[in-house]
């Protein structure tokens, strides 16, 4: 074994100049959860060790004044379950983040972690996809935002750039009578991989949806915004057959592969069922009578 | 009655001590000097070997050898045995290849060991073990059970053409083709029974010494009874007398029959500590486990029933196809055939019954005895089929089961498959079980969960089983110098308990107090002679053995008490750990009496002391049985279940520590929840790689994975032996599979699904459902 640098730097500055610095020897480290496992079985040797936790910006969380929310990075999911309103506006968002791993787990994972991971299946990020969060990111060329479904490029990849780090999610405001949910499917109750990942998020006006966003995780190499999905969404009154028209937009959107874990076919029509059942708990959420 | 008395829920003396992380196991022992052993395994399924070149691997700092089988041949160690060799139906003998402990010239299965590297740590042999470099011939593998025996599939053996290890059968075969003849119905299944990764918690290790002055090993390791590791070692691998070997098992964490073995590891931490005079220490990776730990079940099962017009069962056909991997572990060819046949009448009245048994190969890791070994099995298939027959001729499950139950008074019974039960009341067990759970108001709970968009079912299987084991054991009682009571046995405890219902015994058989009586296992130097635990022998075996040298001691003791006390033996009583002369306040304590005589006979007078050894020999087997009953609720939409309800009645004869029988239970149900619905063991049809090899893959059950699970007893007490018992430590694994299963087809029936396979994973009966809506 080599050695490893180790550096916990205050700033954000001083992280990304030092994770800029070592032109991808580099490894940016959150709650470790996905990074300490992959090198402990060789996947991945980084020189350097970047622990962001120290920067309060990555760690923080703030409601604006207009009621959107601002999450740092590498904020864990016990910290955000912990905060007094952040459930409250988006329940979804929350138990998304919650159900990634164990309790010990929570301790420490993070959503910056789970989307730069970029594994198809990372439980939190079809959740705010469907919230319309958006990502700030930060590297030496200075701070650009994009939306979340932006970030990954495929399997284990980003489109970060070289020195780019993840600072932090806003949660746009939430207008009256808004709701989301995030229903995902594992062989097993708790703890393992997603083979199929829904995110819903709605505004109903009058019983009638205003703004509906949907994301699919774990059916494509990347976390997927379905847009259709929406369309079929929006401007119904939720009734069978635009909830229908909908899962039939995500079983379409579906490109998953067929492994030990779930078929093709399985995959597929389980999303479709999942969208049908976070729709109902978003609209509950929002309000419908 | 004592707080250690029998039948007392006695909380586990051994509990404190492991609990606290005071326990010590194979892994916690380092001996100075040790050296670090790392196995460098085969990543092709079927493979020859061309050459290995060990040069560059040697020169990684802190390497202080790297073996090879040609290595080994030099030095003329063995192959790891089979001990069974079958008669085929045609009366050859089975094909038995060579399974030497490292690869000499081609490899079976991913994962055969290749090259044992040692070092001075654990990280160089694993450097140096990536640069052993290994040429292969890779050749095309088969690792599906399915297709093994087709023509054209891949040859595992060339000794074995179509890769059929041996064709056995078993039964009345005659009888059996004239009662199909007559039947008015023949009800037909084919089961596929999973395979399963064992798992246990401790992966395996072994931790060698060598004594050049006196020629003899140490070994310890995590087994199920050194005993046969040392016979083994000794006669098959090192070619000296087996009395060169003291094994030492320390704690163990889980066996479930996988640790009965002799495994390559062990014979090359002994083969490496006497070339390099060092301890040489290796624990298994659990990545290695998996890919080395002998595997469980692994049959497909064609199963036939005939029945007359009322119902009643006639005779039971089998044909099953048993997988044994890449090469026979060392009862492989048993489990299957004698083990697991034996049982297949279970408690009906069949009579006749007919087993055809094909062992087969495949580049796979072999197969060998999993908790049940054979039984779970058998009563699989039984209790699929009776459910599938009920079905087909309209007559309700709990009836025609009901109605075929072999009754108290044919007992002792001896069944068509020539086992003798020697007692049971099956349908007083059955009719307690059904209304434990309120079977008859089951259809308003399936309506309620219908309501809630769930399939609810239930299901219910008569299981019974038939232990096994060594035909003798010994237990030897030394009143030690500290005051304890030292019972030394010849089985081995991997968790299950023993050390307190083997107090509770010697409380009971000597009266001396539960906290003065110490349990010694696990060293072949200070116990001769072992059966180890295996076939849920321990209990009713080492039982008889400690009642038999119990009673030596109180002879002894009668005799001792009667030199000192001055009368005659005739007239010594012995009670509550107390001999007296009978009608007199004039006594002596047993601990106290044997301390005497201990220190008289040290000066060297001539009195008799009351240390014993015993060896018992154990008849029978004992036939627990019993009914498990399961409630689950599907979602159709995605394949979801959810075990919602599991309840066991059990007849293991006397419980004398129920506490501990509940826990074996519970374990056992878990298994066998396991095998039902979650575990899959998955190999790729072209590479021949085992795709599900860590626990990110291969889906063990959790403890939020099952409800809570009643068990309640109704003793039949054991009539084979004395203390009644029955052994139960198989017991939950063998009912569980098909009471889970047959629960599943309840819920699914209405949509005319008659049969799914285990593993019943989400994805299985989401596809079950499809497809059956579809049609
Ligand atoms: C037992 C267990 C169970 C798990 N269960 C789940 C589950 O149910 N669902 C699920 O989705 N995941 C699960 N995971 C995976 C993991 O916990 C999550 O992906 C988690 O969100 C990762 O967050 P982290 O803070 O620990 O990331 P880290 O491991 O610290 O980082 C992950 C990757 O992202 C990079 N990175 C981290 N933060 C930033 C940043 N701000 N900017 C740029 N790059 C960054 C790191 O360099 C690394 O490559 C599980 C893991 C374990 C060990």
């Amino acid at each position: 074994m080599t050695d490893i640098r180790y550096l916990a730097p205050r700033t954000l500055d001083e992280a990304v100049g030092a994770f800029a610095a070592s032109q991808g020897a580099a490894r940016i480290l959150a709650g470790g959860t996905d990074l300490l496992v992959q090198m402990r079985n060789g996947a991945v040797r980084p020189g350097t060790i970047i622990d962001i936790k120290k920067i309060t910006e990555l760690t923080s969380i703030e409601e604006a004044a207009d009621g959107g929310f601002r999450i740092g990075a590498a904020v864990s999911g016990a910290a955000l379950a912990e905060h007094p309103r952040f459930g409250r506006v988006w329940p979804g968002v929350l138990e998304a983040v919650n159900l990634i791993g164990s309790t010990q787990v929570q301790g420490r994972a993070s959503p910056g972690g789970n989307l730069c991971n970029a594994s198809p299946a990372g439980d939190s990020v079809p959740a705010l996809v469907a919230a319309g969060a958006v990502v700030t990111v930060q590297g030496p060329k200075g701070r650009r935002q994009v939306a979340v479904e932006a970030v990954p490029a495929g399997p284990g990849r980003t489109n970060l750039g070289p020195g780019e780090i993840v600072v932090s999610f806003t949660l746009p405001p939430r207008p009256e009578g808004s709701g989301d949910a995030y229903l995902r499917m594992t062989p097993r109750t708790e703890m393992d991989i997603a083979v199929v990942g829904v995110g819903v998020s709605l505004t109903l006006r009058d019983g009638v949806v205003a703004a509906a966003r949907v994301g699919l995780g774990a059916v494509a190499p990347t976390v997927l915004l379905v847009a259709d999905a929406a369309r079929a969404l929006i401007g119904s009154r939720l009734d069978e057959a635009a909830v229908h028209a909908a899962a039939a937009a995500c079983r379409a959107a579906c490109n998953p592969i067929d492994d030990k874990r779930g078929t093709i076919a399985y995959r597929t029509r389980v999303a479709g069922v999942l969208l049908q059942r976070a729709v109902a708990i978003a609209a509950e959420r929002a309000g419908r009578v | 009655m004592t707080k250690f008395g029998i039948a007392q829920p006695v909380r586990r003396v051994e509990d404190p001590r492991l609990l606290k992380g005071n326990g010590a196991y194979t892994d916690d022992i380092t001996l100075p000097g040790t050296a670090h052993g790392v196995v460098l395994r085969s990543p092709h399924a079927a493979a020859k070997l061309l050459s290995i070149e060990t040069a560059a691997a040697k020169a990684v700092p802190g390497v202080l050898a790297v073996y090879t089988g040609a290595d080994l041949k030099a030095d003329g160690i063995g192959d790891l045995p089979c001990a069974v060799t079958l008669k085929n139906r045609d009366g050859s003998d089975q094909f038995s290849p060579p399974r030497p402990t490292l690869a000499v010239d081609a490899v079976h299965h991913v994962g055969t060991p290749v090259a044992f590297i040692v070092a001075e740590t654990t990280q160089a042999a694993r450097d140096a073990a990536e640069a052993v470099m290994v040429e292969y011939d890779i050749l095309p593998s088969i690792t599906d059970l399915a297709t093994a025996m087709d023509p054209g599939a891949p040859q595992v053996w060339a000794g074995a053409p179509r890769n059929v290890c041996f064709d056995w059968e078993v039964g009345q075969k005659d009888k059996v083709e004239e009662l199909f003849a007559k039947a008015a119905h023949v009800t037909r299944l084919t089961v596929v029974n999973n395979r399963i990764v064992v798992s246990s918690i401790e992966a395996r290790a072994a931790q060698a010494e060598y004594d050049s002055a006196t020629g003899r090993w140490t070994l310890r390791t995590n087994t199920q009874g050194g005993w046969g590791i040392k016979e083994m070692m000794g006669n098959n691998i090192f070619n000296v007398p087996p009395d060169r070997f003291r094994v030492i098992t320390p704690d163990v964490g889980g066996g479930f029959g996988m640790k009965l073995f002799l495994y390559a590891e062990q014979v090359l931490a002994c083969y490496a500590a006497r070339k390099l005079g060092r301890p040489v220490k290796w624990t298994s990776e659990r990545s290695e486990a998996f890919l080395s730990d002998s595997a469980g079940r692994d049959n497909i099962t064609l199963g036939e029933i005939a029945l007359d017009k009322d119902g009643k069962l006639l005779a039971l056909r089998t044909r099953n196809v048993a997988n044994m991997g890449g090469y026979l572990s060392n009862f492989a060819p048993y489990i299957p055939t004698m083990a697991g046949t034996g049982v297949l009448a279970s408690v009906y009245g069949f009579q006749a019954v007919y087993a055809n048994v094909i062992g087969v190969f495949t580049n796979t890791v072999p197969v060998d005895a999993y908790r049940g070994a054979g039984r779970p099995e058998s009563n699989y298939l039984v209790e699929r089929l009776i459910d599938a027959a009920a079905r087909e001729i309209g007559m309700d499950r709990v009836e025609l089961r009901r109605r075929n139950m072999v009754t108290p008074d044919a007992m002792p019974y001896t069944s068509p498959m020539g086992k003798k039960y020697d007692s049971g009341d099956f349908r007083i067990v059955l009719d307690a079980a059904l209304k434990k759970v309120d079977w008859a108001g089951f259809e308003a709970r399936r309506a309620a969960a219908a309501k809630r968009g769930r399939r609810r079912g239930i299901g219910l299987a008569y299981y019974l089983e038939a232990t096994g084991g060594a035909p003798t054991e010994r237990a030897e009682i030394r009143f030690a110098e500290d005051g304890f009571v030292d019972v030394y046995v010849g089985t081995q405890s991997t968790g299950q308990g023993h050390e307190t219902a083997y107090v509770q015994l010697t409380v009971d058989q000597l009266g001396v107090p539960g906290e003065k009586v110490r349990v010694k296992q696990g060293d072949t130097d200070s116990i001769p002679v072992g059966g180890g635990t295996g076939g849920a022998r321990s209990l009713y075996s080492e039982g008889q053995a400690i009642l038999v040298t119990a009673g030596t001691v109180i002879e002894k003791g009668r005799k001792a008490a009667s030199e000192t006390l001055e009368a005659a033996p005739a007239d010594i009583v012995f009670e509550a750990g107390r001999f007296s002369i009978a009608g007199t306040d004039r006594g002596v304590d047993i601990i106290a009496l044997a301390a005497a005589q201990r220190a008289r006979a040290a000066k060297g007078e001539d009195v008799t002391t009351l240390d014993a050894a015993e060896i018992a020999n154990i008849d029978a087997h004992t036939f627990p049985n019993g009914c498990h009953i399961a409630e689950v609720e599907i979602d159709p939409e995605t394949g979801t279940l959810e075990l919602v309800r599991y309840s066991v009645t059990d007849d293991v004869g006397k419980a004398v520590n129920p506490m501990i029988v509940r826990g074996q239970v519970h374990g056992g149900v878990a298994q066998g929840f396991g095998q039902a619905v979650l575990e899959r063991t998955a190999y790729d049809p072209e590479s021949g790689q085992l795709l599900s090899g860590s626990f990110m893959d291969y889906t063990m059950p959790r403890a939020d994975d099952l409800p809570s699970i009643d068990v309640d007893f109704i003793e039949v007490p054991c009539r084979s032996n004395p203390l009644g018992v029955k052994g139960a430590g198989e017991a939950g694994a063998v009912g569980s599979p098909p009471a889970v299963v047959n629960a599943i087809v309840d819920a699914l029936s209405p949509l005319g699904i008659t049969h799914v396979d285990m593993p019943a994973t989400p994805e299985r009966l989401w596809q079950a459902v499809a497809t059956a809506r579809a049609a």
